[in-house]
């Protein structure tokens, strides 16, 4: 493959890191979604939608945190990895990152769902642990923990998805119309990007190392934009964050009351 | 008194704002402070962990003052 492609970017710091330009873009798209989900909950009464406002700034403003400490190098690390002739180069503010967000992510989707407290912990929880164990794998000196960890990492997503696709979708039929629809297109947007993750690891520098940190970096960058900011676009957009949306029949006023 | 139902906007709790706040302000430490300090010893791991750690509680906090945001009716 060509080496020159498998380093797409651009080097904006000069400091011979080409995927600057990646966690650039990423930090300034994350930057926009967390003031574009501002300025569009700024005065909203809804009990229940300031919940799903509060979580959702909150996940591209971490997001885009962690991108800048990547972009000046801050969340950048070197792993020794037996047989392998140079050090592996590691951007583990993602971790921190996911660590973070990606729970609250799971948390608007229980919280669509009205699910109880005990499966919101167990699903945070069981996603927690999918965070940790590939943080592991990342830093892991031998290509056998590397992949074992990531497989361990991957079975603990298996469960999430699984949880997701059962306790919560029928929790969530339980409810109107609206919710059910947002929650079946934010479930399928969860399930098949997050599924991209552990392929593009298995395949990027972290792993086997077929795709370059250039293109992995880009790649990592559409996927947490898209998750983060294009989850939470979908979310705000819909009646079902409301708290009336129990109501039969939608109703004009339900949307000039989530923009109060 | 009529049936007319004037809804009052909901009380936020202040703890929980503040509570937010600290959260927030907790993740920012994991993600900057933690990696630029120097390791006398132990390594890379010690300070990895200390991140992770700092995450989940910043992330465990936000959960519990999300689902607690408003003050119950009285």
């Amino acid at each position: 493959m060509d080496p020159i492609a498998l380093q797409a970017g651009y080097d904006l710091l000069g400091d011979g890191r080409p995927e600057t330009l990646w966690l650039g873009i990423g930090t300034l798209l994350m930057l926009i979604g967390t003031f574009y989900f501002i300025a569009r909950g700024w005065g909203v009464t809804d009990k229940e939608a300031r919940e799903y406002y509060a979580i959702t700034i909150l996940v591209p403003g971490i997001a885009s945190a962690a991108y800048l400490s990547m972009f000046f190098g801050i969340g950048l690390t070197t792993v020794e990895v037996a047989g392998m002739a140079e050090p592996l180069e590691i951007y583990y503010a993602r971790y921190a990152d996911w660590l973070f967000t990606t729970p609250l992510l799971l948390l608007d989707l229980a919280l669509l769902a009205k699910v109880d407290r005990v499966t919101i912990g167990t699903l945070i929880g069981v996603d927690a642990l999918m965070i940790v164990t590939g943080l592991i794998g990342a830093l892991s000196h031998t290509p056998l923990a590397r992949y074992t960890w990531w497989l361990f990492s991957t079975i603990a997503f298996l469960f999430v998805l699984y949880y997701l696709l059962t306790s919560l979708r029928s929790a969530a039929k339980q409810r109107s119309a609206e919710v059910q629809s947002t929650f079946n297109t934010l479930t399928a947007l969860v399930a098949v990007l997050w599924t991209a993750y552990p392929i593009l690891w298995i395949v990027g520098t972290e792993g086997a190392g077929v795709v370059g940190l250039g293109i992995e970096t880009l790649a990592f960058m559409v996927l947490d934009v898209t998750a983060k900011v294009g989850f939470g676009f979908v979310l705000l957009r819909s009646r079902a964050i409301l708290g009336d949306t129990e109501a039969p029949e939608p109703s004009a006023g339900a949307d000039a009351q989530a923009a109060d | 008194m009529t049936n007319t139902t004037t809804e009052q906007p909901a009380e936020l709790r202040t703890r929980s704002v503040v509570g937010l706040g600290v959260c927030v302000a907790t993740a920012l430490v994991g993600i900057f402070l933690i990696p630029t300090l120097q390791e006398p010893s132990g390594g890379l791991n010690v300070r990895f962990w200390t991140m992770a750690a700092l995450e989940l509680l910043a992330m465990g906090g936000v959960v519990y003052f999300v689902l607690n945001l408003h003050e119950e009716p009285s």
